[in-house]
């Protein structure tokens, strides 16, 4: 087991939900399918965050709401960071997710990587790591200070898009691979 | 020609992806003159220049945030009566409460779409087309 494993404070993101902290001891996690997760940070000022999101389909959405609903949830993220005495063109971020968690139906994560990809290139955020696209789920873990992250793949049931409580996420039997980032 | 095709819009907004996706909205509805801030300072510079018909900010950005663009627009004599709206998120009540007092004209809460973009727009300046 490493040191982030036993971060004293472990926060779980889900779905729709960003988190900002300062605190070296603070290890953010989550689960993820076809959605991506965001891991943005300030080393200098020693300020970083996670959100996680899905955008919405194409269904009863007009052009463009997709995508402002993404950018919203980006922003929050990032304001999150200033706030706590992040500068705009000091940060850095790593993407994890948009995998491909059906087949026959359009490929909604794909869309949400290339969605996160290009929303950083727009904002000159420097990408520093990145682990898109697949087929499997993946568990993250992200220590926000340090800027460390973990990925392991997932195999077994598939993450679904809902929330899921973090006692649940605990029996998701991983496949072994461990990745840092 | 129509209102919307007149009429002079600035946006300021400090996360370009939202300047960019608040313009594809406003091109939509038929607004061709389009202009840009990215925070409340330089919003200030444009509009002591070259005023616009209209004025969509933020609320959360660097320097002059968007209460403060609209205290200083309010308060220069030129400008004082440029219909603003303000965008917000969910849950600003404070926020919400500090611009009526401040004049701003109406919100729109990200994110927003179109029709929203539409309502908010007509609400102000009467029928787009």
């Amino acid at each position: 087991m490493t040191a982030m494993s036993h971060g004293r404070n472990r926060v779980h993101i889900i779905q729709g939900e960003y988190r900002v902290v300062d605190d070296p001891d603070t290890v953010l996690a989550t689960v993820l399918g076809s959605c991506v997760a965001a891991c943005l940070r300030d080393a200098e000022a020693g300020v970083g965050g996670m959100n996680h999101f899905l955008l919405p389909g194409d269904m009863g959405a007009g052009r463009g709401d997709a995508e402002r609903y993404g950018v919203h949830l980006m922003e929050l993220l990032v304001n999150g960071l200033l706030k706590k005495g992040a500068r705009r063109d000091r940060l850095e971020g790593k993407l994890f997710g948009g995998a491909r968690m059906m087949e026959g139906l359009s490929d909604i994560g794909a869309k949400n990587a290339a969605f996160a990809k290009r929303f950083l290139q727009n904002e000159g955020i420097r990408l520093v790591a990145e682990d898109l696209g697949g087929d499997r789920g993946r568990r993250i873990e992200y220590s926000p200070v340090s800027g460390r992250a973990r990925q392991s793949l997932l195999s077994g049931p598939t993450p679904t898009v809902a929330p899921t409580p973090p006692a649940a996420i605990s029996r998701l039997p991983a496949a072994g691979s461990l990745e840092l980032f | 020609m129509s209102i919307a095709a007149q009429l002079r819009v600035l946006i300021v907004d400090d996360t370009s992806t939202s300047r960019m996706l608040i313009r594809d909205g406003l091109e939509e509805l038929g607004v061709r003159n389009i202009f840009f801030a990215g925070d409340g300072e330089q919003a200030l510079q444009f509009m002591m220049s070259t005023p616009a018909h209209l004025v969509i900010s933020d609320f959360n950005m660097p320097k002059l945030d968007g209460l403060g663009l609209l205290k200083a627009i309010r308060g220069y004599n030129p400008t004082k009566k440029v219909p603003f709206i303000m965008l917000t998120g969910r849950g600003d009540k404070e926020v919400l409460e500090n611009a009526i007092k401040l004049g701003v004209n109406n919100f729109l809460t990200k994110p927003f779409t179109v029709p929203a973009l539409k309502k908010a727009l007509e609400a102000i300046i009467g029928k787009l087309s």
